[in-house]
């Protein structure tokens, strides 16, 4: 490998992300649906996925019900949160994400509270384990272009027109004649579906998780990444993942003690995105506001 | 007949927008439905359109009782349908508009994920000539001008498949030459056998266009006919004079 | 029995806090109409400023209070004036207000684990330890002081709401911002007293919070939900139902918990919290029809 081990760990944590904020613009961005319990359905998919591989699943099966799990709790999400609007609509979903961090750390006979689950395997796919860093960062790699393939083709489908259409006015849409529901919800599960998939990659990759992972210091990260990117743009998120992954680690070379370091890279995170909202809502490649 | 409501019932917090409203629409006719502001025929229209739910009444179309549907499953049914306040798709070209309007299809996901873009070029030409919008088809909703977008609007509704083109104030705020054409293009339509129900405030826009004419006031038809007969009509006089308690007495 | 009416106690006293931080944020709601979920952070920041004033650097205990009180107020007018307001004045959208809020948020907190550490503080001023039983019913003077302070508070707010100027245009802004402009009231600046106000009392409830239980730099996110499930609850946009309503969560927790494991605390917290914007979206006394049609 031309690139030192170092850079592969962040390559890996970019490749994982970029899932996570494609897809949580595909709700957010493309189709209108203020979603800030994204984070959740990462937490749920990651602890799906490890448990069931450490009771002896295969990973990719692991992998795939993870995804399915969190889309059916993106299911009754935008069942539950239908009649709610604007910022109402944002806080309960905010108040979703709540819910399930705090299952998370209080379900201990399932998920071993916050202790957190140790030992999660590697993949293994058809006999091959996916043993190093380098291993690891291609299948992430072939993952993450799968993903955003097939995410890139739903948007620019006739289907994903409807769900811009959704965004932009719901009303003139179902009078001629698109059940709005139907869309909503099938959106909110693509979408929660590739945010359980990336937490089945990120649980692998890193072996242990715990309830902090998935709370609103990871909700700020990817807030901050979609809307730097720019809303209903899947190259702005890409982009922007791959910055704002990468250049805090800029830091690293001021000799902060670790203990400084997360929050300091936390700060620089909120502090991007108050900054973004103020100069540039509408983020380097968006073309839409966030309503 | 291809449309009727029965005792239309709406009150909004003690307010009777819709006091026992009932009409017919004739097929193939221009029926239009007239009123001082405020009488009530956007909210009539909200009401068929079943973007509200009515207190009570019900609403048969094409022979079917359609008062529990939808507004989507009513729209599938093949009732089109324009806003006076027009807002549109933003962000969605002209052509996304109108494959939108036209595709009954593009609902389904999966087959949708790996097919090209679809859209019936031909027909696409044809419903923007019909209208008159002459803006390249890449062009978004937003950079459009009002006018622009009251042509676009009634092109979708057109596009979209239908048996009944309803229409909210086609020529509110639009200049006389497009006044003009938007009344030639709805006679050209009716001339091709559509259904029209078309509401409108200004009385002589509909006068010599509408086959016959309900008019409105204080959520009451109070007056129908052929648009000579309103024309003579005392109460419909009463009604936009101010003055409606005359105008009640007439029904 | 006693075990009862000590969970009832309890609740109370927990209720107390919760509905200090609750009554700020609903009086700044009440009259901007946004989010402000940063509203945690001038809570725990006060926290540390006792900290830092009265058990590091010394300085009398009143005089302490007083200070904190004071900057907490300032730093809420701050993030009005330096944050919201620019951003109203673009035109965001009362979500974009919202991620805002919850961006400073996270900015402070990190920066307060960043100066003082992740560890957890101890203030030291009042024997916390000595409890005085009564009836079978075991409360620190701490606790008594906390429920009496919050009250006073309570009583001097809604005063100030009904009898002062200040107050009345507050109401009236918080019933009609467009009538309220029309009749000469300068909207802004009764923002500008709203934050002053609504933070000062996050000082208040700092300053309890942090001699009542230990501080640490997280504990404003956890505090923020406390108090906003309390107004939501209760009234977002209606101050003594928010009040009302963090009474009630501060109840529900601590009986909850004698039927679940203690850590199910903040769980009844979030449910309620879930459930109330998906039901009751005004509250149990709120005023104003529900904002589903925005």
């Amino acid at each position: 490998m031309i690139i030192s081990a170092y850079q592969t760990h962040i390559f890996i944590l970019i490749f994982i992300y970029i899932i996570l904020a494609v897809s949580l613009n595909l709700a957010l961005g493309y189709t209108g649906l203020l979603n800030l319990g994204h984070v959740a359905f990462y937490g749920i998919g990651a602890y799906t996925s490890a448990l069931l591989a450490i009771e002896g699943m295969p990973y990719l099966a692991a992998m795939i019900i993870a995804g399915l799990f969190a889309s059916v709790f993106g299911y009754l999400l935008v069942t539950a949160t239908d009649r709610l609007k604007g910022d109402y609509l944002a806080m309960a979903t905010l108040g979703f994400s709540f819910v399930v961090y705090s299952l998370l750390l209080n379900l201990r006979e399932i998920t071993r509270g916050a202790m957190g689950i140790p030992g999660i395997p590697k993949p293994s796919i058809l006999g091959l384990t996916v043993r190093t860093n380098d291993q690891y960062l291609i299948f992430v790699l072939l993952i993450c272009a799968i993903s955003v393939f097939i995410m890139y083709r739903i948007v620019k489908s006739p289907f994903g027109k409807l769900l811009e259409a959704n965004r932009d006015n719901a009303v003139c849409l179902r009078v001629l004649g698109k059940n709005t529901f139907g869309l909503k919800y099938k959106a909110m599960m693509i979408s929660a579906f590739f945010a359980g998939i990336s937490g089945s990659l990120y649980a692998h990759y890193i072996t242990f998780i715990d309830p902090t992972s998935f709370y609103i210091s990871e909700l700020i990260l990817i807030l901050t990444i979609v809307i730097v990117g720019g809303l209903a743009s899947i190259k702005g998120s890409i982009v922007a993942t791959a910055v704002i992954i990468y250049v805090p680690e800029i830091l690293r070379t001021l000799d902060l003690p670790s203990s400084v370091l997360g929050p300091v890279r936390q700060a620089l995170y909120a502090a991007i995105l108050i900054a973004i909202l103020m100069l540039r809502p509408r983020g380097i490649f968006g073309k839409v506001d966030l309503e | 007949m291809i449309l009727s409501c029965k005792d239309i019932y709406k009150s909004f917090g003690g307010i009777k927008a819709i006091d026992g409203c009932s009409f017919t629409v004739a097929e193939k006719k221009i029926t239009g439905i007239i009123g001082p502001n405020g009488s009530g025929k956007t909210t009539m229209f909200n009401v068929i359109s079943k973007l509200i739910k009515p207190d009570s009444g019900t609403i048969e179309f094409k022979g079917q009782d359609v008062t529990g549907l939808k507004d989507y499953e009513l729209a599938k049914m093949g009732v089109s349908r324009t806003f006076q306040d027009v807002k549109l798709f933003q962000n969605l070209t002209i052509r996304e508009h109108l494959q939108i309007a036209m595709s009954d299809t593009d609902e389904k996901l999966l087959s949708n994920i790996f097919r090209g873009k679809e859209g019936d070029a031909q027909k696409i030409k044809e419903v923007m000539e019909l209208v008159g919008l002459d803006k390249p088809l890449d062009t978004y909703g937003n950079d459009l001008s009002y006018g622009q977008r009251k042509l676009l609007d009634l092109a979708i509704a057109i596009a979209k498949p239908h048996t009944l083109l309803m229409l909210d104030e086609p020529v509110a705020g639009v200049n006389p030459r497009l006044r003009d054409s938007i009344k030639d293009i709805l006679r050209e339509l009716n001339s091709r056998g559509e259904s029209i129900l078309l509401i409108e405030h200004d009385m002589n826009f509909v006068m010599d266009l509408v086959d016959h004419i309900f008019v409105m006031d204080a959520g009451k038809v109070i007056a129908e006919g052929a648009p000579e007969e309103i024309q003579n009509n005392p109460c419909v006089l009463e009604a936009y004079l101010g003055g409606s308690e005359e105008g009640t007495k007439c029904l | 029995m006693s075990l009862l009416a000590q969970s009832i106690i309890n609740g109370l006293i927990t209720g107390s806090i919760y509905a200090l931080v609750a009554a700020g944020y609903s009086l700044i709601y009440s009259t901007n109409n946004f989010m402000h979920f940063a509203h945690g952070i001038s809570v725990v920041a006060a926290g540390y400023m006792v900290y830092w004033l009265f058990t590091l650097a010394g300085t009398p205990f009143y005089v302490t209070c007083i200070i904190t009180v004071i900057l907490s107020a300032l730093f809420g007018l701050a993030m009005y004036r330096l944050i919201y307001l620019p951003l109203q004045r673009k035109g965001a959208s009362n979500v974009i207000l919202l991620i805002a809020s919850i961006g400073i948020l996270t900015f402070f907190q990190n920066v307060i684990q960043i100066a003082f550490g992740s560890g957890v503080k101890l203030i030291g001023y009042i024997e916390v330890a000595k409890g005085i039983t009564f009836a079978g019913i075991t409360m620190t003077l701490l606790q008594i002081v906390i429920l009496v302070i919050s009250f006073i508070i309570f009583i001097m707010l809604y005063q100030f709401m009904q009898r002062t100027k200040l107050g009345r245009n507050m109401r009236a802004v918080s019933n009609n911002k467009e009538l309220a402009s029309i009749v000469g009231i300068n909207h802004i600046r009764v923002s500008d007293f709203s934050f002053l106000i609504g933070s000062g009392l996050a000082g208040v409830a700092g300053i309890l919070v942090a001699l009542e239980q230990n501080l640490s730099p997280l504990m404003g996110t956890n505090l923020m939900i406390k108090g906003f499930t309390g107004a939501v609850i209760g009234g977002i946009n209606y101050v003594p139902g928010s009040i009302v309503g963090s009474f009630l969560l501060g109840l529900a927790e601590n009986l909850g918990i004698l039927v679940l494991p203690s850590g199910y605390k903040d769980a009844i917290a979030f449910s309620m919290l879930f459930l109330f914007l998906l039901f009751k979206p005004n509250g149990i006394l709120g005023k104003k029809e529900g904002r589903f049609d925005k």
